[in-house]
Protein backbone atom coordinates (compact mmCIF):
# COMPACT_ATOMS: atom_id res chain seq x y z
CA UNK A 1 0.00 0.00 0.00
CA UNK A 2 1.58 3.36 -0.47
CA UNK A 3 -0.03 6.73 0.83
CA UNK A 4 0.92 10.00 0.05
CA UNK A 5 1.21 12.94 2.76
CA UNK A 6 -2.04 14.62 1.91
CA UNK A 7 -4.04 11.39 2.12
CA UNK A 8 -1.77 10.48 5.29
CA UNK A 9 -2.89 14.09 6.46
CA UNK A 10 -6.97 13.52 5.39
CA UNK A 11 -6.67 10.27 7.38
CA UNK A 12 -5.12 11.22 10.04
CA UNK A 13 -8.25 13.60 10.73
CA UNK A 14 -10.46 10.84 9.97
CA UNK A 15 -8.81 9.18 12.82
CA UNK A 16 -8.94 11.74 15.35
CA UNK A 17 -12.98 11.91 14.96
CA UNK A 18 -12.77 8.67 15.55
CA UNK A 19 -10.75 8.65 18.68
CA UNK A 20 -12.40 12.00 19.93
CA UNK A 21 -15.85 9.96 19.90
CA UNK A 22 -13.98 7.01 22.11
CA UNK A 23 -12.52 9.31 24.34
CA UNK A 24 -16.44 11.25 25.07
CA UNK A 25 -17.16 7.21 26.31
CA UNK A 26 -13.86 6.71 28.27
CA UNK A 27 -14.18 9.39 30.09
CA UNK A 28 -17.78 8.66 31.17
CA UNK A 29 -16.18 4.94 31.65
CA UNK A 30 -13.11 6.59 33.82
CA UNK A 31 -15.34 9.09 35.72
CA UNK A 32 -12.66 11.61 34.87
CA UNK A 33 -11.52 13.44 31.55
CA UNK A 34 -9.79 10.90 28.95
CA UNK A 35 -8.23 12.29 26.10
CA UNK A 36 -6.77 10.67 22.66
CA UNK A 37 -4.92 11.85 20.12
CA UNK A 38 -3.31 10.65 17.39
CA UNK A 39 0.30 12.25 17.42
CA UNK A 40 1.84 9.93 14.72
CA UNK A 41 -0.14 8.26 11.51
CA UNK A 42 2.39 6.56 8.98
CA UNK A 43 3.25 3.34 6.82
CA UNK A 44 5.52 1.02 8.22
CA UNK A 45 6.51 -3.02 8.35
CA UNK A 46 6.10 -5.06 11.56
CA UNK A 47 9.60 -4.56 12.13
CA UNK A 48 9.74 -0.71 12.62
CA UNK A 49 6.44 -0.45 14.65
CA UNK A 50 7.60 -3.51 17.23
CA UNK A 51 10.52 -1.29 17.72
CA UNK A 52 8.48 2.11 18.57
CA UNK A 53 6.26 -0.08 20.90
CA UNK A 54 8.60 -2.20 22.70
CA UNK A 55 10.19 -1.14 26.17
CA UNK A 56 13.37 -3.04 26.27
CA UNK A 57 12.62 -3.54 30.06
CA UNK A 58 9.29 -4.93 28.83
CA UNK A 59 8.77 -6.63 25.76
CA UNK A 60 5.93 -8.37 26.08
CA UNK A 61 3.04 -6.50 24.60
CA UNK A 62 -0.85 -6.20 25.06
CA UNK A 63 -2.63 -6.30 22.05
CA UNK A 64 -6.43 -6.20 21.51
CA UNK A 65 -7.45 -7.46 18.08
CA UNK A 66 -10.98 -7.40 16.03
CA UNK A 67 -11.44 -8.04 12.87
CA UNK A 68 -13.86 -6.37 10.13
CA UNK A 69 -14.90 -7.71 7.04
CA UNK A 70 -17.13 -6.24 4.40
CA UNK A 71 -16.08 -4.28 1.31
CA UNK A 72 -12.30 -4.51 2.86
CA UNK A 73 -10.67 -7.45 5.38
CA UNK A 74 -8.76 -6.14 8.39
CA UNK A 75 -7.48 -7.30 11.52
CA UNK A 76 -7.06 -4.10 13.82
CA UNK A 77 -4.51 -4.38 16.43
CA UNK A 78 -4.34 -2.01 19.25
CA UNK A 79 -0.98 -3.13 21.15
CA UNK A 80 0.40 -1.26 24.27
CA UNK A 81 3.21 -2.19 26.41
CA UNK A 82 2.55 -4.77 28.76
CA UNK A 83 3.03 -2.16 31.40
CA UNK A 84 1.43 0.58 29.49
CA UNK A 85 -1.70 -1.42 29.29
CA UNK A 86 -1.14 -2.57 32.88
CA UNK A 87 -1.10 1.06 33.89
CA UNK A 88 -4.08 1.58 31.58
CA UNK A 89 -6.30 -1.08 33.13
CA UNK A 90 -5.64 0.37 37.05
CA UNK A 91 -6.42 3.57 36.16
CA UNK A 92 -9.83 3.01 34.41
CA UNK A 93 -11.02 -0.05 36.58
CA UNK A 94 -9.30 1.56 39.93
CA UNK A 95 -7.94 -0.74 41.97
CA UNK A 96 -5.10 -0.35 44.34
CA UNK A 97 -2.22 -2.60 43.88
CA UNK A 98 -1.59 -3.72 40.49
CA UNK A 99 0.08 -7.26 40.06
CA UNK A 100 2.67 -8.00 37.34
CA UNK A 101 0.43 -9.28 35.05
CA UNK A 102 -3.08 -8.74 33.59
CA UNK A 103 -5.62 -10.97 35.32
CA UNK A 104 -8.40 -12.40 33.51
CA UNK A 105 -10.53 -9.87 34.31
CA UNK A 106 -8.48 -7.00 33.95
CA UNK A 107 -7.78 -8.51 30.79
CA UNK A 108 -11.65 -7.94 29.64
CA UNK A 109 -11.27 -4.67 30.67
CA UNK A 110 -8.66 -4.07 28.21
CA UNK A 111 -10.67 -5.97 25.50
CA UNK A 112 -13.98 -3.55 26.51
CA UNK A 113 -11.50 -0.27 25.80
CA UNK A 114 -10.09 -1.38 22.95
CA UNK A 115 -13.43 -2.50 21.88
CA UNK A 116 -14.48 1.17 22.12
CA UNK A 117 -11.40 2.85 20.54
CA UNK A 118 -11.85 0.31 17.64
CA UNK A 119 -15.13 0.55 16.86
CA UNK A 120 -15.06 3.90 17.01
CA UNK A 121 -11.86 4.20 15.16
CA UNK A 122 -13.19 2.19 12.13
CA UNK A 123 -16.48 3.26 12.11
CA UNK A 124 -15.22 6.65 11.36
CA UNK A 125 -12.81 5.39 8.71
CA UNK A 126 -16.27 3.38 7.23
CA UNK A 127 -18.51 6.25 7.48
CA UNK A 128 -16.19 8.75 6.16
CA UNK A 129 -15.09 6.37 3.18
CA UNK A 130 -18.26 5.35 2.69
CA UNK A 131 -17.31 1.39 3.21
CA UNK A 132 -19.59 -1.76 4.42
CA UNK A 133 -18.02 -3.48 7.29
CA UNK A 134 -19.28 -5.88 9.88
CA UNK A 135 -17.01 -6.35 12.83
CA UNK A 136 -15.87 -9.21 15.59
CA UNK A 137 -15.35 -9.17 19.01
CA UNK A 138 -12.65 -8.41 20.53
CA UNK A 139 -9.98 -10.92 21.63
CA UNK A 140 -7.11 -10.03 24.66
CA UNK A 141 -3.11 -11.07 22.90
CA UNK A 142 -0.33 -11.23 25.14
CA UNK A 143 3.22 -11.88 23.69
CA UNK A 144 5.93 -10.04 21.78
CA UNK A 145 4.93 -7.39 18.94
CA UNK A 146 6.45 -9.62 16.08
CA UNK A 147 3.74 -12.49 17.41
CA UNK A 148 0.99 -10.13 17.46
CA UNK A 149 1.46 -8.53 14.34
CA UNK A 150 2.25 -11.68 12.54
CA UNK A 151 0.62 -12.17 9.17
CA UNK A 152 1.03 -15.02 6.69
CA UNK A 153 -1.99 -13.58 4.09
CA UNK A 154 1.29 -10.78 3.56
CA UNK A 155 4.66 -10.49 3.21
CA UNK A 156 6.76 -8.81 6.05
CA UNK A 157 8.05 -5.89 4.09
CA UNK A 158 4.72 -4.87 3.05
CA UNK A 159 4.05 -1.80 5.19
CA UNK A 160 1.26 -1.40 7.09
CA UNK A 161 -0.86 1.37 8.61
CA UNK A 162 -0.24 2.36 11.69
CA UNK A 163 -0.80 4.71 14.39
CA UNK A 164 0.26 5.77 17.73
CA UNK A 165 -2.58 6.97 20.07
CA UNK A 166 -2.13 8.57 22.98
CA UNK A 167 -4.27 8.62 26.31
CA UNK A 168 -4.28 11.27 28.76
CA UNK A 169 -5.46 10.20 31.98
CA UNK A 170 -5.38 12.42 35.26
CA UNK A 171 -2.19 13.36 34.38
CA UNK A 172 -0.42 10.38 33.08
CA UNK A 173 0.59 9.46 29.61
CA UNK A 174 -0.34 6.10 28.33
CA UNK A 175 1.49 5.22 24.32
CA UNK A 176 -0.81 2.90 22.51
CA UNK A 177 0.08 1.45 19.11
CA UNK A 178 -2.77 0.45 16.30
CA UNK A 179 -2.02 -1.15 13.08
CA UNK A 180 -4.14 -2.30 10.50
CA UNK A 181 -2.91 -5.70 8.54
CA UNK A 182 -4.78 -5.79 5.36
CA UNK A 183 -4.45 -8.06 2.68
CA UNK A 184 -3.40 -6.48 -0.86
CA UNK A 185 -6.88 -6.75 -2.20
CA UNK A 186 -8.16 -4.82 0.59
CA UNK A 187 -4.75 -2.71 0.68
CA UNK A 188 -5.70 -1.49 -2.73
CA UNK A 189 -9.54 -1.15 -2.31
CA UNK A 190 -8.60 1.65 1.15
CA UNK A 191 -6.11 3.00 -1.45
CA UNK A 192 -8.39 3.76 -3.84
CA UNK A 193 -10.99 4.61 -1.50
CA UNK A 194 -8.81 7.23 -0.01
CA UNK A 195 -7.94 8.67 -3.47
CA UNK A 196 -11.88 9.20 -4.57
CA UNK A 197 -12.42 10.92 -0.99
CA UNK A 198 -9.82 13.10 -1.39
CA UNK A 199 -11.03 13.80 -5.13
CA UNK A 200 -14.40 14.73 -3.73
CA UNK A 201 -13.16 17.17 -0.77
CA UNK A 202 -11.40 18.77 -3.75
CA UNK A 203 -14.27 19.25 -6.35
CA UNK A 204 -16.74 20.37 -3.77
CA UNK A 205 -14.08 23.12 -2.30
CA UNK A 206 -13.03 24.13 -5.77
CA UNK B 1 -26.81 -47.34 4.22
CA UNK B 2 -25.72 -47.24 8.08
CA UNK B 3 -25.03 -42.97 7.02
CA UNK B 4 -28.32 -42.61 5.34
CA UNK B 5 -30.50 -44.60 8.37
CA UNK B 6 -28.15 -41.73 11.04
CA UNK B 7 -29.26 -38.98 8.56
CA UNK B 8 -32.82 -39.59 8.37
CA UNK B 9 -32.92 -39.91 13.00
CA UNK B 10 -30.79 -36.40 13.00
CA UNK B 11 -33.55 -33.91 14.16
CA UNK B 12 -34.41 -30.89 12.36
CA UNK B 13 -31.71 -28.03 12.96
CA UNK B 14 -33.81 -25.32 14.65
CA UNK B 15 -35.06 -28.33 16.75
CA UNK B 16 -31.52 -29.01 17.43
CA UNK B 17 -30.53 -25.74 17.93
CA UNK B 18 -33.42 -24.98 20.28
CA UNK B 19 -32.30 -27.36 22.16
CA UNK B 20 -28.64 -26.60 22.51
CA UNK B 21 -30.08 -22.98 23.52
CA UNK B 22 -32.34 -24.16 26.01
CA UNK B 23 -29.27 -26.41 27.78
CA UNK B 24 -26.22 -23.45 27.21
CA UNK B 25 -24.84 -22.72 30.26
CA UNK B 26 -24.71 -18.83 29.52
CA UNK B 27 -27.62 -16.33 29.58
CA UNK B 28 -29.10 -15.45 25.58
CA UNK B 29 -31.15 -13.00 25.01
CA UNK B 30 -32.42 -12.31 21.59
CA UNK B 31 -33.84 -8.55 21.00
CA UNK B 32 -35.99 -7.78 17.85
CA UNK B 33 -35.17 -4.31 16.13
CA UNK B 34 -37.63 -2.04 18.17
CA UNK B 35 -35.56 -3.76 21.29
CA UNK B 36 -38.38 -6.30 22.56
CA UNK B 37 -37.27 -9.52 23.60
CA UNK B 38 -37.74 -12.39 21.26
CA UNK B 39 -35.96 -15.11 23.17
CA UNK B 40 -34.69 -15.72 26.47
CA UNK B 41 -32.77 -19.00 27.28
CA UNK B 42 -34.15 -21.22 30.39
CA UNK B 43 -30.52 -20.42 31.99
CA UNK B 44 -31.30 -16.63 31.98
CA UNK B 45 -34.94 -17.11 33.01
CA UNK B 46 -34.08 -19.26 35.91
CA UNK B 47 -31.52 -16.24 36.98
CA UNK B 48 -34.08 -13.59 36.56
CA UNK B 49 -36.45 -15.52 38.02
CA UNK B 50 -38.79 -14.90 34.87
CA UNK B 51 -40.94 -17.18 33.09
CA UNK B 52 -41.10 -16.69 29.25
CA UNK B 53 -44.30 -15.70 29.62
CA UNK B 54 -43.20 -12.50 31.48
CA UNK B 55 -40.51 -11.62 28.78
CA UNK B 56 -41.09 -12.39 25.33
CA UNK B 57 -42.37 -9.19 23.19
CA UNK B 58 -41.49 -7.38 26.12
CA UNK B 59 -39.20 -4.10 25.59
CA UNK B 60 -35.85 -5.05 27.08
CA UNK B 61 -36.19 -1.85 28.87
CA UNK B 62 -39.39 -2.07 30.62
CA UNK B 63 -38.76 -6.07 31.47
CA UNK B 64 -35.28 -4.71 32.99
CA UNK B 65 -35.95 -1.11 34.13
CA UNK B 66 -32.78 -0.55 36.19
CA UNK B 67 -30.50 -1.69 32.78
CA UNK B 68 -32.21 1.71 31.37
CA UNK B 69 -29.50 4.29 33.72
CA UNK B 70 -26.86 1.96 32.65
CA UNK B 71 -23.78 2.47 29.87
CA UNK B 72 -25.76 -0.71 28.99
CA UNK B 73 -28.17 1.30 26.97
CA UNK B 74 -26.13 3.35 25.58
CA UNK B 75 -23.65 0.93 24.25
CA UNK B 76 -26.49 -1.51 22.87
CA UNK B 77 -28.23 1.40 21.22
CA UNK B 78 -24.41 2.39 19.52
CA UNK B 79 -24.04 -1.39 18.29
CA UNK B 80 -27.57 -1.07 16.84
CA UNK B 81 -26.47 2.24 14.80
CA UNK B 82 -22.84 1.14 13.89
CA UNK B 83 -23.20 -2.72 13.24
CA UNK B 84 -20.17 -3.53 15.65
CA UNK B 85 -20.50 -6.01 18.57
CA UNK B 86 -19.41 -5.04 21.93
CA UNK B 87 -18.43 -5.99 24.90
CA UNK B 88 -19.17 -4.90 28.25
CA UNK B 89 -16.63 -6.06 30.98
CA UNK B 90 -17.23 -7.61 34.97
CA UNK B 91 -14.45 -4.74 35.74
CA UNK B 92 -16.15 -1.61 34.24
CA UNK B 93 -19.78 -2.63 34.80
CA UNK B 94 -19.88 -5.76 37.94
CA UNK B 95 -23.76 -6.76 37.48
CA UNK B 96 -25.81 -4.93 35.10
CA UNK B 97 -28.17 -7.71 34.57
CA UNK B 98 -30.37 -8.11 38.25
CA UNK B 99 -29.70 -12.20 38.10
CA UNK B 100 -28.82 -14.50 41.18
CA UNK B 101 -28.04 -18.18 41.54
CA UNK B 102 -31.28 -20.02 40.90
CA UNK B 103 -31.52 -21.18 44.29
CA UNK B 104 -30.98 -17.50 45.76
CA UNK B 105 -33.33 -15.74 42.97
CA UNK B 106 -35.79 -15.21 45.57
CA UNK B 107 -34.44 -14.12 48.40
CA UNK B 108 -31.68 -11.62 45.68
CA UNK B 109 -29.19 -10.49 48.79
CA UNK B 110 -27.35 -8.09 47.18
CA UNK B 111 -23.90 -9.24 48.03
CA UNK B 112 -24.58 -12.65 45.98
CA UNK B 113 -25.67 -10.56 42.71
CA UNK B 114 -24.06 -12.41 39.70
CA UNK B 115 -20.90 -10.92 38.13
CA UNK B 116 -21.65 -10.79 34.22
CA UNK B 117 -19.47 -10.25 31.42
CA UNK B 118 -21.78 -9.01 28.56
CA UNK B 119 -21.46 -9.62 24.82
CA UNK B 120 -23.58 -7.39 22.40
CA UNK B 121 -23.84 -8.98 19.00
CA UNK B 122 -25.87 -7.34 16.31
CA UNK B 123 -26.93 -9.49 12.92
CA UNK B 124 -25.11 -9.09 10.22
CA UNK B 125 -26.37 -6.86 7.67
CA UNK B 126 -27.60 -9.80 4.96
CA UNK B 127 -29.16 -11.72 7.19
CA UNK B 128 -30.98 -8.88 8.62
CA UNK B 129 -31.91 -7.99 5.12
CA UNK B 130 -33.50 -11.81 4.60
CA UNK B 131 -35.02 -11.58 7.82
CA UNK B 132 -36.58 -8.08 7.01
CA UNK B 133 -35.14 -6.42 10.68
CA UNK B 134 -31.99 -6.57 12.44
CA UNK B 135 -31.88 -8.74 15.62
CA UNK B 136 -29.15 -8.36 18.42
CA UNK B 137 -27.76 -10.96 20.62
CA UNK B 138 -26.78 -10.77 24.17
CA UNK B 139 -24.56 -13.31 25.61
CA UNK B 140 -24.55 -13.14 29.74
CA UNK B 141 -21.91 -15.09 31.02
CA UNK B 142 -21.61 -15.40 34.99
CA UNK B 143 -17.85 -14.83 36.35
CA UNK B 144 -18.80 -14.98 39.94
CA UNK B 145 -16.66 -17.43 40.19
CA UNK B 146 -13.30 -16.10 38.73
CA UNK B 147 -13.86 -12.41 40.76
CA UNK B 148 -14.11 -14.09 43.78
CA UNK B 149 -10.76 -15.81 42.86
CA UNK B 150 -9.17 -12.40 41.81
CA UNK B 151 -10.47 -10.83 44.71
CA UNK B 152 -8.90 -13.65 47.07
CA UNK B 153 -5.53 -13.27 44.85
CA UNK B 154 -5.53 -9.14 44.92
CA UNK B 155 -6.18 -9.24 48.90
CA UNK B 156 -3.53 -11.88 49.46
CA UNK B 157 -1.24 -9.42 47.19
CA UNK B 158 -2.00 -6.47 49.23
CA UNK B 159 -1.43 -8.13 52.23
CA UNK B 160 2.19 -9.28 50.97
CA UNK B 161 2.92 -5.90 49.45
CA UNK B 162 1.84 -4.15 53.29
CA UNK B 163 4.25 -7.19 54.56
CA UNK B 164 7.25 -6.52 52.61
CA UNK B 165 7.03 -2.20 53.64
CA UNK B 166 6.93 -2.76 57.16
CA UNK B 167 9.48 -3.21 59.63
CA UNK B 168 9.51 -6.53 61.46
CA UNK B 169 11.10 -5.02 64.55
CA UNK B 170 9.22 -1.70 64.78
CA UNK B 171 6.62 -2.06 63.15
CA UNK B 172 6.54 1.31 61.46
CA UNK B 173 7.87 1.31 57.38
CA UNK B 174 11.22 -0.32 56.56
CA UNK B 175 13.76 1.41 53.95
CA UNK B 176 11.97 -0.25 51.08
CA UNK B 177 8.54 1.68 51.89
CA UNK B 178 11.10 5.24 52.36
CA UNK B 179 12.87 4.61 49.64
CA UNK B 180 9.35 4.20 47.86
CA UNK B 181 7.63 7.28 49.97
CA UNK B 182 10.94 9.59 49.30
CA UNK B 183 10.59 8.85 45.26
CA UNK B 184 6.39 9.56 45.20
CA UNK B 185 6.66 12.59 47.32
CA UNK B 186 10.03 14.09 46.04
CA UNK B 187 8.06 13.53 42.62
CA UNK B 188 5.00 15.30 43.74
CA UNK B 189 7.09 18.22 44.90
CA UNK B 190 8.55 18.84 41.99
CA UNK B 191 5.36 18.97 39.91
CA UNK B 192 3.70 21.32 42.38
CA UNK B 193 6.76 23.11 43.74
CA UNK B 194 6.40 22.42 47.04
CA UNK B 195 9.18 21.14 49.29
CA UNK B 196 9.89 18.23 51.11
CA UNK B 197 11.69 17.74 54.58
CA UNK B 198 13.80 14.82 55.86
CA UNK B 199 14.44 14.25 59.81
CA UNK B 200 16.92 11.79 60.69
CA UNK B 201 17.22 10.34 63.99
CA UNK B 202 20.39 8.37 65.87
CA UNK B 203 20.65 6.92 68.88
CA UNK B 204 23.26 8.10 70.61
CA UNK B 205 25.72 5.59 72.10
CA UNK B 206 23.28 2.31 71.07
CA UNK B 207 25.83 0.28 70.62
CA UNK B 208 27.18 0.46 74.43
CA UNK B 209 23.41 0.03 74.76
CA UNK B 210 23.37 -2.93 73.25
CA UNK B 211 26.91 -4.07 74.83
CA UNK B 212 25.20 -3.29 78.33
CA UNK B 213 22.41 -4.41 78.89
CA UNK B 214 22.11 -7.02 75.89
CA UNK B 215 20.05 -6.87 72.83
CA UNK B 216 16.81 -7.76 73.65
CA UNK B 217 16.83 -4.61 75.95
CA UNK B 218 18.21 -2.76 72.58
CA UNK B 219 15.37 -4.33 71.06
CA UNK B 220 12.56 -2.19 73.15
CA UNK B 221 14.53 1.11 72.74
CA UNK B 222 14.28 1.17 68.99
CA UNK B 223 10.25 0.31 69.03
CA UNK B 224 9.94 3.04 71.80
CA UNK B 225 11.91 5.45 69.65
CA UNK B 226 10.09 4.30 66.74
CA UNK B 227 6.38 5.17 68.55
CA UNK B 228 7.79 8.67 69.45
CA UNK B 229 9.15 9.65 65.75
CA UNK B 230 5.68 7.86 64.81
CA UNK B 231 3.92 9.79 67.28
CA UNK B 232 4.84 12.92 65.44
CA UNK B 233 4.50 11.87 61.96
CA UNK B 234 0.29 13.18 62.06
CA UNK B 235 -0.56 14.23 58.46
CA UNK B 236 -1.67 11.54 56.18
CA UNK B 237 1.58 11.72 54.33
CA UNK B 238 4.29 12.42 57.04
CA UNK B 239 5.86 8.79 57.16
CA UNK B 240 8.14 7.32 59.91
CA UNK B 241 10.41 5.00 58.83
CA UNK B 242 13.34 2.74 60.31
CA UNK B 243 15.80 4.22 57.98
CA UNK B 244 19.02 1.39 59.23
CA UNK B 245 20.29 -0.23 61.98
CA UNK B 246 19.42 2.91 64.93
CA UNK B 247 18.62 5.62 62.39
CA UNK B 248 15.14 5.96 61.32
CA UNK B 249 13.93 8.70 58.99
CA UNK B 250 10.73 11.09 58.97
CA UNK B 251 9.82 12.49 55.75
CA UNK B 252 7.99 15.81 55.77
CA UNK B 253 5.90 16.25 52.87
CA UNK B 254 5.60 19.80 52.23
CA UNK B 255 7.25 21.19 55.33
CA UNK B 256 10.13 23.59 55.68
CA UNK B 257 13.66 23.47 57.77
CA UNK B 258 11.97 25.42 60.17
CA UNK B 259 8.94 23.07 61.16
CA UNK B 260 10.69 19.45 60.76
CA UNK B 261 13.20 21.26 63.50
CA UNK B 262 10.36 22.02 65.57
CA UNK B 263 9.24 17.92 65.15
CA UNK B 264 12.61 16.79 65.85
CA UNK B 265 13.12 18.73 69.12
CA UNK B 266 9.52 17.35 70.29
CA UNK B 267 10.82 13.65 69.40
CA UNK B 268 14.12 14.46 71.51
CA UNK B 269 12.27 16.19 74.34
CA UNK B 270 9.73 12.82 74.43
CA UNK B 271 12.86 10.90 74.97
CA UNK B 272 14.29 12.91 77.70
CA UNK B 273 10.80 12.73 79.04
CA UNK B 274 10.72 8.76 79.14
CA UNK B 275 14.02 8.71 81.32
CA UNK B 276 14.96 5.52 79.97
CA UNK B 277 18.87 4.75 81.86
CA UNK B 278 22.03 4.47 79.74
CA UNK B 279 24.72 3.91 82.03
CA UNK B 280 27.27 3.75 78.86
CA UNK B 281 26.35 7.20 78.37
CA UNK B 282 27.73 10.29 79.28
CA UNK B 283 23.98 12.13 80.38
CA UNK B 284 23.47 8.81 82.06
CA UNK B 285 20.46 8.37 79.93
CA UNK B 286 19.15 7.49 76.19
CA UNK B 287 19.10 10.27 74.31
CA UNK B 288 19.23 10.91 70.06
CA UNK B 289 20.57 13.12 67.74
CA UNK B 290 18.78 14.23 64.53
CA UNK B 291 19.66 16.18 61.34
CA UNK B 292 17.02 18.57 59.45
CA UNK B 293 16.80 19.45 55.61
CA UNK B 294 14.23 20.28 53.43
CA UNK B 295 14.34 21.48 49.84
CA UNK B 296 12.30 22.51 47.08
CA UNK B 297 13.35 19.82 44.09
CA UNK B 298 14.39 20.96 41.03
CA UNK B 299 13.90 18.62 37.94
CA UNK B 300 17.27 18.17 37.19
CA UNK B 301 17.70 16.78 41.42
CA UNK B 302 17.83 13.22 42.77
CA UNK B 303 16.46 12.89 46.00
CA UNK B 304 19.49 11.31 47.53
CA UNK B 305 19.84 15.11 47.61
CA UNK B 306 17.89 15.49 50.49
CA UNK B 307 19.42 12.62 52.31
CA UNK B 308 22.83 13.66 51.86
CA UNK B 309 21.83 17.21 53.74
CA UNK B 310 19.69 15.56 56.38
CA UNK B 311 22.95 13.26 56.78
CA UNK B 312 25.40 16.31 57.02
CA UNK B 313 22.76 17.87 59.80
CA UNK B 314 23.16 14.66 62.05
CA UNK B 315 26.79 14.65 61.59
CA UNK B 316 26.75 18.30 62.61
CA UNK B 317 25.03 17.50 65.85
CA UNK B 318 27.10 14.33 66.77
CA UNK B 319 29.80 16.60 66.18
CA UNK B 320 29.17 19.13 68.52
CA UNK B 321 28.11 16.82 71.66
CA UNK B 322 25.38 14.55 70.65
CA UNK B 323 21.60 15.12 72.35
CA UNK B 324 20.59 17.73 69.69
CA UNK B 325 19.49 18.39 66.65
CA UNK B 326 21.80 18.90 64.00
CA UNK B 327 21.22 23.00 61.50
CA UNK B 328 18.49 22.97 59.11
CA UNK B 329 20.10 22.67 56.04
CA UNK B 330 17.78 24.22 53.49
CA UNK B 331 17.53 24.78 50.00
CA UNK B 332 14.87 26.30 47.59
CA UNK B 333 12.62 28.98 47.79
CA UNK B 334 13.21 31.26 51.20
CA UNK B 335 15.72 28.65 52.12
CA UNK B 336 17.32 30.03 55.50
CA UNK B 337 19.66 28.07 57.85
CA UNK B 338 17.96 27.39 60.46
CA UNK B 339 19.39 26.31 64.21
Amino acid sequence: MKLNDIELDALAEVFNLGVGQAAHALSQLAGEPVQLSVPKIALLTADEISAQVVDPRSPRVCAVRQGFSGEIATEAVLMFPEEQSLLLVQIMVGDSVPLDQLSEMEQEALAEIGNILLNSVVASVADTLGIRLEGSLPEVQVGSSQEVLRDDNRPSSEPLLSLQIRFDIDARQIQGYLAFLLDMESGDTLERRIGDFIAGVTRNTT
Amino acid sequence: MNARANQQESPPPDTLMGWALDKAQCGILLLDQRLCIAYANPWLLNRALMSSGDLLGRPLFDAFPELGQTRFHDVLLRTQSSGFPALLSESLHPSPFPLWPPSLARQRPPERRLRQTLHIVPMAPPLATQLGQRHTLIQISDVTPATRREDLLRAQADKLHAMAYVDGLTGIGNRRQFDHMLRREWRDAARHGRRVALVLFDIDFFKQYNDQYGHQRGDECLRSVARLVESVAQRPRDVACRYGGEELALLLPDTDAEGASRLAHQVLGALRDLGIAHAGSPVGQLRLSAGVASLAPLDSEEPYELIRLADRSLYEAKQSGRDRVGPGHSAGPDAAPVG
